[in-house]
């Protein structure tokens, strides 16, 4: 067959670079991770808790609180100086492509269950950012963009609404009455699902309500279809969403989160490019 | 109607596959045939959004959208070609905007089949609209209204019906995001293929009813999802080799379709067609390069190898410098098809065949796993356990993990670190996998459901 044949004699450097595994470094544990040393604690038991967030075990991340919390840590302090802290590190390897979307969900599972029991301690919820209200568009089942959406803004602090997909406009409107949240957050695969973004930013406008970020994206979402309604900002990742998210409790408007966006989200984003 | 597992291959020699020419070709009116010795280009435009507010402003699209690809094809000199209308949630839901959309699309390319002789097909994709957890994946108001939608568009003048039905989404989704190939495996292969006994079942009867073809249905919501979420070599959210595993998946369960009595040409976005092409010997849909419309991929040219109807997957109705958009990327798939057609008249295709392999066939494990060669593998693997839908989707996953490590050792495909790692932990979970599908169905019963709130068990009769 030619294709063998091919295979033996063929220069591939001609023909394509896997560029991915062409500027990998060597590897590293994640604790040695210079952007990971920036923010991992390292006292105990904060360097324990973190590293079990790290390394997504739950189990662990759960023994940790516990352990922490017999021994007299305060709950907000488990929490705060040691969970949070791991999370840091996640979202600062998975930014820098160490970690991947699966790491993300893992860790993020081990901080919410140590929470869990941080909180029970306390005797309520940890006090939230702000409150984020996420949805798919009308007519739209694809929801893995907004279940990693409010999956990030849980892990970052924030409260997250989830509506679900496929959710009516007008019950959109009506959770933005009913929570006022610091951001509203649409996702649409399709190009005609995401035509319910710019009626649901009218249908608020009509009902004199406005949220400072309407942050839409998804499939066949672009920026110049976003930028065509008021509040609407074009989100471009789902790990995107705390960072907008914390400009508008900043208190950034939707027009300056459209002009600052790669300064907001702390990287290069192409979408964007024009503005950097 | 009864369901027909295969056991055996059609093709006897990987070799004797080539684009062009299927082992069982579909005519479909208009007088065009599929995998009869010729590749037809295939256009898809998606309408402009707005225009969906209503069902005359959807219809009149609809007929601009079929009126302009026609013209192009008659301008370039196509001797056929084949128009495909992915529906609009609004166009599924209502029946009867289903039918004129379709009405109107079929009228204009009649027109033109009478008028110049341009042999022309009428798709039509249904919209899965169905939702687990609002009143589940059968008989729902949303269930029923495809159902309808699907009678309509036959009555209409569809030449054929397509869908990219949806079962096994939930539990795929939960997979895809904890890095969990045993939900990965029970979503795409068993579940997704529960759900497509159902669905397809449904609609070859309906279609058998009118002069319309099942065609085919295309994992685009599993296997695809997971190649979009591993995207570029720069990708950070999934791993290409597990893309690659969910694609061999994936195999499974889309030939359940076929096994109802589909008759292809499967749908385009189905990556996983040549697999299935090799088992059953029916005709394939592909998109590829003149796809760079609607996304990236890593395979451009690889999809064109056993191709029969080459597709530009998806673009907006809009103006181009070269005209509009349903004129231009047919334009763009009718030369790569008239290429194709060329290398067929003068005897140079398996050839070219092998040039568009070569290409991508060590870009990406995806490409690996799906050159034709070893996409034959898997599709042995997949008729050796044949009757089992548990058994062969875990067999096709097993048989692609040991082709892309056999092409990493030989030091043909490369790998980073993450890619190698995540291949080596899912071969190892799927190794460890039950040979029973009701233990490994009970094992799954006994997380899932629990873990994922949008999971209906009811809607696979489980």
């Amino acid at each position: 067959m030619a294709l063998l044949d091919w295979a033996k004699k063929a220069d591939f450097d001609m023909i394509f670079k896997r560029y991915n595994v062409i500027i990998e470094g060597p590897a590293i544990k994640p604790e040695d991770d210079p952007d990971v040393k920036k923010v991992l604690p390292t006292a105990e038991p904060f360097k324990s808790l973190a590293m079990a967030v790290i390394f997504g075990d739950s189990e662990k991340a759960v023994q940790a609180a516990k352990s922490a919390l017999d021994r007299g840590t305060a709950p907000l302090d488990v929490i705060e100086k040691g969970l949070a802290k791991g999370m840091d590190a996640v979202s600062a390897l998975y930014a820098k492509g160490a970690y991947f979307l699966p790491d993300i969900m893992l860790s993020a599972d081990a901080m919410t269950a140590a929470m869990q029991v941080a909180e029970q301690k306390l005797g309520r919820a940890r006090e939230k950012k702000g409150t984020v209200v996420s949805f798919v568009a009308e007519g739209d089942p694809h929801d893995i963009g907004k279940n990693l959406v409010v999956m990030f803004l849980k892990a970052n602090g924030f409260e997250a609404i989830d509506l679900g997909r496929d959710v009516p406009n007008s019950q959109v409107v009506d959770a933005v009455k009913k929570y006022k949240p610091v951001m509203l957050t649409g996702t649409a695969l399709m190009t005609t699902t995401m035509t319910a973004f710019p009626k649901v930013a009218e249908m608020l406008k009509e009902q004199g309500l406005s949220v400072p970020v309407f942050g839409c994206g998804g499939g066949a979402v672009k920026r110049d279809f976003v930028e065509s309604y008021d509040m609407g900002v074009y989100g471009v990742k789902a790990f995107h969403a705390p960072k907008l998210a914390e400009a508008a409790l900043a208190g950034k408007s939707f027009k300056d989160i459209r002009k600052e966006y790669p300064k907001i989200v702390g990287e290069f984003v192409a979408e964007y490019a024009d503005r950097m | 109607m009864g369901v027909r597992r295969y056991t055996k291959m059609a093709y006897k020699d990987p070799d004797e596959m080539v684009f062009g020419h299927a082992k069982f070709p579909v005519l479909e009116h208009w007088n065009v045939q599929f995998g009869a010795g010729y590749v037809v280009p295939e256009v898809k435009v998606a309408p402009e959004p707005g225009t969906e507010r209503s069902k005359e402003t959807l219809v009149k699209e609809m007929a601009s959208i079929a009126e302009q690809a026609a013209a192009r094809a008659v301008d370039i000199g196509l001797p056929a070609f084949m128009v495909e209308q992915e529906h609009v949630f609004q166009q599924t839901y209502h029946a009867d905007w289903g039918y004129a959309c379709t009405l109107a699309q079929a009228e204009v390319l009649k027109k033109y089949y009478d008028e110049y002789g341009v042999c022309a097909a009428l798709r039509q994709t249904v919209g899965d609209l169905r939702i687990e957890e609002k009143g589940g994946l059968r008989g729902s108001e949303y269930d029923n209204a495809i159902a309808q939608c699907v009678e309509e568009c036959c009555k209409a003048g569809a030449s054929d019906i397509c869908a990219e039905t949806m079962g096994g989404k939930s539990v795929l989704d939960y997979g895809v995001m904890r890095g969990d190939i045993r939900a990965i495996l029970f979503g795409i292969g068993y579940l997704g293929s529960i759900d497509m006994e159902y669905f397809w079942k449904r609609t070859v009867a309906q279609c058998a009813k009118y002069d319309t073809r099942p065609a085919g249905d295309t994992n685009c919501s599993g296997a695809n999802t997971c190649m979009y979420v591993a995207g570029g070599l720069l990708g950070k959210d999934m791993s290409h080799t597990g893309a690659a595993l969910a694609r061999a998946i994936s195999a499974a369960r889309s030939l359940v379709a076929v096994e109802c009595g589909a008759t292809g040409p499967l749908k385009d976005c189905g990556y996983e067609n040549t697999i299935i092409k090799a088992i059953t010997g029916v005709p394939i849909c592909q998109e590829g390069k003149n796809a760079v419309c609607a996304h990236a991929d890593v395979m451009g040219n690889l999809t064109c190898q056993v191709v029969d109807c080459w597709s530009n997957e998806s673009v907006f109705h809009r103006e181009e410098m070269g005209g509009p958009t349903p004129a231009v990327w047919l334009q763009a798939t009718g030369y790569e098809a008239a290429l194709m057609n060329t290398a067929i008249q003068t005897g140079n295709a398996k050839t070219l065949r092998d040039l568009y392999t070569f290409t991508d066939m060590f870009r990406d494990p995806q490409g690996t796993l799906l050159a034709y060669p070893n996409a034959y593998r898997v599709g042995k693997a997949i008729v050796e356990y044949g009757k089992d839908i548990y058994l062969r989707a875990r067999a096709a996953a097993l048989e692609a993990s040991k082709i892309m490590m056999e092409a990493y050792e030989a030091k043909l495909l490369q790998m980073t670190r993450f890619e190698l790692d995540t291949l080596r932990k899912y071969t190892s979970i799927l190794e460890s996998l039950p040979m029973e599908a009701e233990i490994f169905v009970d094992q799954c019963m006994r997380e899932y459901p629990r873990k994922i709130p949008t999971f209906d068990p009811k809607s696979y009769g489980l």
